[in-house]
C-alpha cells in the first residue's frame, strides 16, 4: 500500500506540476503587462494631445449633457441594436464607407483641383483620358485584341505628352469656360459614366443610359441653382457628383435589395444628425462650449503666426495631400514593378541571380535608413543634379518617394510570395506564358496585400518631417501649391515650426490641434487600407 | 459540399481494369511519346539515368517507384515543366509526335497546350468554376462557344451534375475530390492530346480517389494518359502499361501492367511490388 501509488495519486497534481503551471501563468501575466504598457503609453499620448486641442475643461457640464443626449446616446443605442444583426451591421459599414468616403473624396478633389487650377487639371485630364477612350472604342470594333492591353498605358503617356506640348494653344480656349464647367467635366462626367456602366451591367443598356443621364442632368441642375442663388457652383457640383451621387446610389441599392439590413443605412445619419442637433441646441440655449483649437478656422484658413484663433493650416493640409499624392504616382509603379521583377522574373542562379540577391538584401537595409539621410539624397539628386527649384512639390514628392520605395517593394514582395506556387504551376501547366500567369492568377491574388502595404507607406510618408527640412521646404506658406513646380509646405513641417512659437496658446493649442488633424489624415489612410483588405479577404 | 462524395448513387466499386487493359502487345498502338537516353540532373545530382521508353497513344501508362526515383521528374520533362527550375538540366531526347520537345524551336508554352498536366494537390484558381475551366481557352485565344466547351469539359470530368447550378461560385468552395475533377476539367478543356497526372489521388479520400480512377479510364478513350502513382493497386487497376523506376532514376522494367504485377523479369521489381522494399 505504501509502495504502490494509486491511479488517482498518479493523476493528481504534484508540486512539480503546480510549479510549472505557476511559471506558465507568470509568463502570461508578463506578456499581458508588456502589451498594456505599449497600448497605455499610446493612449496617454492621444488623451494628452486631444485634451490640449479640444480644451474640454472649459466647457460647461450642460454641453456634455447635450451631446450625451443627442450624439453619444443614440449612437450607442444604434450600435447595440446593430451588434446582434449581421445584415444591419454590414449595411451600416457600407453606408459609413459611402457617406464619409464620398464626403472626403469630394472635399479632397475640390481642394486639390482648386489649388492646382481647374483649367490645368482639366487640360491634362482631358488629354490623358481621350486616347485610352479611343483605344477602347477601337477595341470594340475589331477582333484582334492582342495590342489593346499595352496600348492603354502607352496612349495615356502620349496624351499627357501632347497636353504638355499643346498647353499654350489649348489653355486659351479652355480658359474661356466657367470654372464649374471644368469641375463638371472632371467629376460629374466620370460619376455619370460609372453609374451608367454599373446600372447597365445589372439592368440592361437602356436603364443604364437613363441613370447616367439623370446623374449628368442633376449636375447641371445643381450648377444652375447655385449660380442663381450665388453659391459656389464648383464646390456644389463636386459635392453633388462625388458625395451625393455615390451615397445615394449605395443607400438606394441597400434599401431596395436588402430588406433585412436596410435599417443599417441610418448609421451615419445618426452620427451626423446627432452632431448637428447638438450644435443647434448648444447654440439656442447659449451653452458654453469648450474653447477648442480644432475649429473650422484651423481647417479652412491660412496661417497666422500672431493670433492663435486665426491660425489655419488649409494650405498645409492641401500641400501634404498633393505632395503625398504625386509621390504615390512616382513611387508605386516603380516599387511594384521592382517587386514583381525580383519575385517573379529574377533567376535564382547565375550572375543575374546573384545580382538580384544583392539587390534584395540591400532593399531591406534601405527600409531602415534614417529619413534625414533620404533628405540629403533628395537634395543632392533633385536640387543639385536635376536642377529643380528649392522647396518645390516635385522635389518633396521625389524625396519621399525614394523614402517609401523600399517599403513598397518589400510589402509587395511579401504579397507576391504569399500566392501559393501551386497556382503558378497550374497556370503554366495550362500553357500560359509568364505574363499571362502573372496577370490572370498571381496579381489578382496579391492585390490586397500590395494595397495594404502601399497605403501604409503613404501613411508613413505623410508624417515625414526631417527630409522635408533638409530639402528646404518652406515651413509656412500662405496658399496651397499652385502646381507641381511651385513651392508648398506640409502639415508636419508647420507643426514643427509652430512648436517654437513664442506664444503658449500656439505651443499648447494650435500645435496639438494640428497634430490631431495629421493623425486623422493618417488614420483615414490606414482605415482605407483595412477596408480594402477586408473587402478582398471576404471575396476570396 | 462533401455530401455528394458519399451519395449512394455513385459507383464506388473498384474494378480490376477492363478486359484487355494491360494485356495487349507493347507495340499494338502508335507511339506518341518517346524518350531516348534521357538524363536529368538537378545541379550535380542525377535524377534520371539513361531512360528510354515509348508511350502509346490512348494508353494509360503508370509510372511507379519509391520516393525520389525520378518518376515525377520524368513526367514533368514531357511538357517541360522542369524549365521553371533553374538548376535542372536535361540531356537526351523526348519526342512528342516525332518532334524533340527540347529542340530550340519548340516553345514550351505551345507544348503545354498539347500536353496538359494535373497535379498532386488540387489547385483550382481562386476564380469561379466557369472561369477555372475556361482559363486555358481564354489564354489561348479560343474564339468559339466558351460556355458549351465548359459544359462539355465538366461533363467529361464527371463534375457537371454536381456543379451545374453553381458555375459562378468559387472553385475553392468545392470538396477536395470535386476540386481535383475541376482541375481535370480545366486540363481537358483546351483539348490537349496527352494528359500528365502527378499522383492525382494521393491527397484525396478513397471514395473521391476511386471516382478519379473511373474518370481516368474514360479519359483514355480520347487522350493519352500518363500517371505517376505511389499506389500500386491503383496502377494495377487503371493502367495498360507500367514503368517501374527505382532509386537513382533508373527505368528498371517497362511492360504490360499484367506482366509487371504477375511475373516481373527483375527480382528488384518483384521485391518492390510485393512490398519487400521501398
Amino acid at each position: 500500500m505504501e509502495t504502490e501509488e494509486t491511479t488517482s495519486d498518479q493523476l493528481g497534481r504534484s508540486t512539480a506540476l503546480r510549479l510549472q503551471q505557476l511559471k506558465g501563468q507568470l509568463f502570461e501575466v508578463a506578456l499581458v503587462a508588456a502589451t498594456l504598457v505599449g497600448i497605455l503609453a499610446v493612449l496617454a499620448l492621444f488623451v494628452q494631445i486631444s485634451s490640449d486641442a479640444f480644451q474640454p475643461e472649459t466647457a460647461s457640464p450642460a454641453w456634455f449633457l447635450v451631446y450625451l443626449g443627442t450624439l453619444v446616446g443614440p449612437t450607442a443605442a444604434f450600435t447595440l441594436y446593430a451588434r446582434r444583426r449581421p445584415a444591419v451591421r454590414e449595411t451600416n459599414a457600407k453606408a459609413f464607407a459611402a457617406v464619409f468616403g464620398g464626403l472626403l473624396l469630394a472635399l479632397v478633389t475640390y481642394a486639390v483641383v482648386d489649388s492646382l487650377s481647374p483649367y490645368d487639371v482639366f487640360t491634362y485630364a482631358f488629354f490623358a483620358s481621350l486616347p485610352p477612350a479611343l483605344v477602347l472604342a477601337y477595341d470594340r470594333t475589331t477582333e484582334d485584341r492582342t495590342y489593346t492591353g499595352p496600348a492603354i498605358p502607352a496612349s495615356i503617356i502620349v496624351g499627357v505628352a501632347v497636353a504638355a506640348l499643346l498647353y499654350d494653344f489649348v489653355r486659351g480656349p479652355i480658359g474661356v469656360a466657367a470654372e464649374w464647367i471644368l469641375y463638371f467635366g472632371l467629376v460629374t462626367v466620370p460619376a455619370a459614366l460609372l453609374v451608367w456602366t454599373l446600372t447597365a451591367s445589372r439592368r440592361g443598356r437602356r436603364s443604364g443610359a437613363l441613370a447616367g443621364g439623370i446623374v449628368a442632368a442633376g449636375g447641371l441642375a445643381v450648377a444652375v441653382a447655385s449660380i442663381v442663388t450665388g453659391a459656389n457652383a464648383s464646390l456644389l457640383v463636386v459635392l453633388y457628383s462625388a458625395f451625393i451621387v455615390p451615397t445615394g446610389y449605395v443607400l438606394w441599392r441597400s434599401v431596395r435589395t436588402d430588406p433585412e439590413g436596410r435599417v443599417g443605412v441610418a448609421g451615419p445619419f445618426v452620427l451626423l444628425g446627432g452632431t448637428l442637433l447638438g450644435a443647434a441646441v448648444v447654440d439656442q440655449f447659449g451653452i458654453r462650449s469648450p474653447d477648442s483649437f480644432l475649429t473650422p478656422n484651423l481647417l479652412l484658413q491660412s496661417w497666422d503666426g500672431l493670433t492663435a484663433s486665426n491660425a489655419g493650416v488649409y494650405p498645409q493640409i492641401v500641400g501634404s495631400i498633393i505632395i503625398v499624392g504625386f509621390m504615390a504616382v512616382l513611387a508605386f509603379p516603380v516599387g511594384i514593378g521592382a517587386a514583381i521583377y525580383l519575385e517573379e522574373y529574377a533567376p535564382d542562379t547565375g550572375l543575374r541571380g546573384r545580382l538580384a540577391t544583392i539587390l534584395e538584401v540591400n532593399i531591406s537595409n534601405l527600409a531602415g535608413v534614417p529619413s534625414v539621410v533620404y533628405g540629403l539624397l533628395g537634395l543632392a539628386l533633385f536640387r543639385r543634379t536635376l536642377g529643380f527649384g528649392t522647396g518645390i512639390v516635385v522635389t518633396a514628392s521625389g524625396t519621399l518617394g525614394l523614402l517609401i520605395l523600399p517599403i513598397v517593394i518589400v510589402s509587395t514582395q511579401e504579397a507576391l510570395r504569399s500566392v501559393p506556387d501551386d497556382l503558378r504551376q497550374g497556370s503554366y501547366g495550362m500553357g500560359a506564358s509568364r505574363w499571362q500567369t502573372l496577370r490572370e492568377v498571381v496579381l489578382p491574388e496579391a492585390i490586397p496585400g500590395t494595397l495594404t502595404g502601399t497605403i501604409l507607406a503613404l501613411a508613413r510618408a505623410i508624417g515625414e518631417t526631417a527630409p522635408l527640412v533638409i530639402i528646404a521646404i518652406a515651413t509656412t506658406t500662405y496658399s496651397p501649391p499652385s502646381g507641381l513646380f511651385s513651392s508648398g509646405t506640409a502639415l508636419p513641417l508647420q507643426i514643427f515650426a509652430a512648436s517654437a512659437n513664442a506664444k503658449p496658446e500656439f505651443r499648447h493649442g494650435v500645435v496639438p490641434a494640428a497634430a490631431v488633424v495629421l493623425l486623422i489624415l493618417m488614420l483615414l489612410m490606414n482605415a482605407t487600407a483595412i477596408v480594402i483588405r477586408n473587402k478582398y479577404g471576404r471575396e476570396n | 459540399m462533401s455530401e455528394s462524395d458519399t451519395s449512394p448513387k455513385i459507383q464506388t466499386t473498384i474494378e480490376t481494369g477492363d478486359e484487355g487493359r494491360g494485356e495487349a502487345p507493347l507495340n499494338a498502338r502508335d507511339t506518341v511519346i518517346e524518350a531516348r537516353n534521357l538524363d536529368v540532373y538537378y545541379g550535380e545530382e542525377q535524377a534520371i539515368n539513361d531512360v528510354s521508353m515509348e508511350i502509346n497513344e490512348h494508353d494509360v501508362t503508370a509510372l511507379i517507384g519509391p520516393s525520389g526515383c525520378g518518376k515525377s521528374t520524368f513526367l514533368r520533362c514531357i511538357n517541360r515543366m522542369n524549365d521553371m527550375i533553374d538548376v535542372c538540366r536535361v540531356e537526351g531526347d523526348i519526342e512528342f509526335d516525332g518532334k524533340n520537345v527540347y529542340d530550340d524551336d519548340v516553345d514550351p508554352v505551345a507544348l503545354r497546350r498539347k500536353i496538359g498536366i494535373v497535379f498532386q494537390k488540387p489547385n483550382p484558381f481562386p476564380k469561379s468554376i466557369r472561369e477555372n475551366v475556361a482559363y486555358g481557352l481564354k489564354i489561348q485565344g479560343f474564339d468559339g462557344d466558351i460556355d458549351a466547351r465548359v459544359e462539355e469539359s465538366l461533363k467529361r470530368a464527371a463534375l457537371w451534375d454536381e456543379v451545374k447550378d453553381q458555375l459562378g461560385s468559387s472553385g475553392l468552395d468545392l470538396s477536395g475530390g470535386q476540386q481535383q475533377r475541376l482541375c481535370i476539367a480545366r486540363a481537358i478543356a483546351p483539348d490537349p492530346e496527352v494528359i500528365l497526372m502527378d499522383e492525382p489521388t494521393s491527397a484525396l479520400d478513397p471514395v473521391a480517389a476511386s471516382k478519379i480512377e473511373d474518370l481516368i479510364d474514360d479519359l483514355a478513350e480520347e487522350y493519352t494518359v500518363i500517371i505517376v502513382t505511389h499506389n500500386m493497386q491503383q496502377a494495377a487497376r487503371i493502367s495498360d502499361r507500367t514503368a517501374v523506376f527505382l532509386t537513382g532514376g533508373e527505368l528498371v522494367e517497362y511492360d504490360n501492367t499484367a506482366k509487371i504485377f504477375e511475373d516481373p523479369e527483375e527480382q528488384r521489381v518483384e521485391d518492390y511490388i510485393t512490398g519487400k522494399f521501398g
